[in-house]
Order: C-alpha cells, then structure tokens, then sequence
C-alpha cells in the first residue's frame, strides 16, 4: 500500500513539474472554425517545447526540402524572431474592412495572428522563440541552404 | 523518514513547483520598455469597403531585417536602380544641387490643375504636390463633347512629402544606381517624430510618420 502511494506519489510530482515546465515554455495555440453549415471547427494546443523536440524526428530529406524552399527567408525570419523578443509588446499590422479583419501582434512576448473573416475564424498564438527554433532546425537541416 | 521530514520536503517541492510556474516565459523575459522609434504606416480607403491598413514597424528591426532580404532589386539594404536617370532627369545632381544649396523655395509650379512646391528648410526637404482633376459625374461624355459645369466635380490629391535632409544624404550615400535604404533608416531613427509623408485624394488617405508610440494614433 505505501509503495503504490509513493509511486502515485512520484507520477503525481512528475506530472506537475512537466505541467509547469510547459508553462513556462508557453504553449502554441491554433483555433481555425468555418462559418457554415458542417464547417470544420479545430483547436489544438501544443507545447512549444515540442515543436524542436519533433523536428528532431522529421525525417532529414523532408526537412532539407523544406529547407532548400524556405532558405532564402531563413535569415529573415531568424532576424523578425530575434527582434521581436525584444517587442514584447507591439501592434504589428491591421488590415479592416467590412467583411475581414487581420491583425498581427506581439503580447507578452506571444505572436498573435488572428483572421477573422465571414467564412473563418482562425486564431493562431506562438511564442517569438518557435520562429528561431524552427530557422535553426532548418538550417541545421541544411546548412548553408 | 520521519513525518516532520515528509511534510518539509513536500512543502518545499510545492514551493519549486509553484515558483517555477510563476517564472517569467521565456517570451516575456525582456519587458524594459525602451524608447525605440517606429515607423507607422496608414492607409484609408473612403469607398464602401472602408479598409484600413495599420502597419507598425520599430526603426531598429527595419534595421536588423532589412539586410536579411535578398529579393530582386533590394539586396543588403540597398536598392538598385537601373537607370537613375528618370525620364533624362539626373536625380542624383538634381538632389546634390538641392543638398548643397541655402534654405529656400527651389521650384514652385502653379497651374490650373497642378500645383507642385519643392524647397528646403530647417534641415527638412518639403515637397508638396496638389492636383486637381475634373471629373464628369455622370461618367458618360460624350467623344468630343465638354463635360457640363453642372456635371463636373473637381477631386483634389494632395502630396506632402516632408524628409530630414540627413535622410536624403543618407539614401543617396551608396554607388552610383544605388539608394541605401537601411542608412536611410538609421537617419531617420536618429531624427525623433515627424511625419513624413501624407496623401490625401478622394479614394484613400496615406500617412507615414515616425514616433516613439508602439501604436497608431
């Protein structure tokens, strides 16, 4: 008896200290929902931290396409990643009118991309550190691309 | 283990726990507000969509991203022109002349549709263009025939362009062919508030300022 309660115990321990890791890393948040009849309606919640962690697991040629169409952005998304952080706070872009409004921006050190249209909703929320996980995923994938 | 130790190590592992979770993310580590210049760009169109565009940009990323882009013409923060002769006009001499001269009204040009005013001052180049279009309501004129008094309206876009001379310097400072776009930018960030470029016609107004704010006005 003491030792299943010890182990809960420990499970119990594992899943908090995961839980405020992930936390702590933030978390990446995509919300897409279509305005009609039988429209799809998808939200998912991933940590940020897996994102490098799956990147790792993507096989090395799909990444070296991926690399070789991105590469010439690489340094620029690297560079918007790097100065972004530095903006925790910002307005970026927003475009309105009568049927669609788009608006970039930075909260807490959070990109937000919202699009909101008669058709679609879609919600899309990163940490500014994703961008530069992934340019360094890529171009480890494919250096000098 | 005794219960007192328990308890301890317990209490001790909520507060790791509890201190973790409330650590700044990664994200929001750098929170020091600083007092960066940004570039803000507006544009409103007056028809019945009503679009407004919002783009705000700090000064020092333009900086840092512009030399990033290789795309086309713009490669290392500088745009390449290929004839800088516009239209037989030396651009180049025509903005040293303007450079090297006093403060003053270099050209005013005064229509009946256009108006157009080109001078310097107080380390500013102004120019403002204003013209004037007669347009047919009814937009059926006849071939040959003049638009009616009754008929016509006159619709008038307005230009004003203001730009710190340091920042014409500065963008004319590359080779020959060449406008250095990212010194430009550093100019510009050293040049505190000021609006710097304003159109205004009947479908859209267009604004481009700088200032300290992170938002538009």
């Amino acid at each position: 008896m003491i030792f299943l309660a010890k182990a809960a115990l420990g499970i119990g321990a594992t899943l908090i200290l995961t839980g405020a890791y992930v936390f702590h890393e933030g978390v990446i948040q995509v919300s897409v929902d279509e305005n009609r009849a039988a429209g799809s309606h998808v939200h998912i919640w991933v940590p940020a931290m897996v994102v490098p962690v799956a990147l790792h697991f993507v096989p090395n040629h799909n990444l070296k396409e991926a690399a070789a169409k991105a590469g010439p952005y690489l340094p620029v998304l690297r560079e918007v990643s790097k100065e972004l952080a530095k903006y925790p706070e910002a307005d970026l872009v927003e475009v309105l009118d009568a049927n669609q409004h788009v608006h970039i921006a930075v909260h807490r050190g959070r990109v937000y991309i919202d699009a909101v249209s008669d058709n679609d909703d879609i919600h899309v929320s990163f940490p500014v550190e994703t961008l530069s996980d992934v340019a360094d995923r890529l171009e480890e994938a494919a250096p000098g691309v | 283990m005794n219960h007192i130790s328990r308890g301890f190590l317990g209490l001790a592992g909520c507060l790791v726990v509890g201190a973790c979770a409330f650590l700044p993310s990664r994200g929001a580590a750098q929170t020091s507000p600083k007092p960066d210049q940004w570039i803000h760009v507006r544009v409103e169109s007056k028809d019945n969509s009503g679009e407004t565009v919002r783009v705000n940009v700090p000064v020092e990323m333009a900086e840092k991203v512009l030399p990033a882009i290789h795309h086309e013409n713009l490669r290392g923060g500088k745009v390449h022109i290929h004839n800088a002769h516009l239209d037989d006009v030396d651009l180049r001499t025509l903005l040293e002349a303007v450079r090297s001269s006093k403060d003053g009204e270099y050209v005013t040009v005064q229509g009946n549709g256009d108006n157009v005013r080109v001078a310097k001052s107080a380390g500013y180049l102004y120019i403002h263009v204003t013209e004037k279009k007669v347009c047919d309501k009814t937009a059926k004129q006849t071939e040959g025939k003049e638009v009616s008094a009754k008929n016509a309206t006159a619709k008038e876009s307005k230009v004003e362009v203001k730009i710190p001379m340091k920042v014409v310097d500065a963008l004319f400072s590359a080779g020959e062919d060449e406008l250095d776009v990212l010194a430009a930018l550093r100019a510009l960030s050293s040049s505190g508030d000021t609006e710097l470029v304003s159109i205004k016609d009947d479908e859209d107004t267009v604004r481009v300022w700088i200032d300290s704010k992170n938002v538009s006005d």
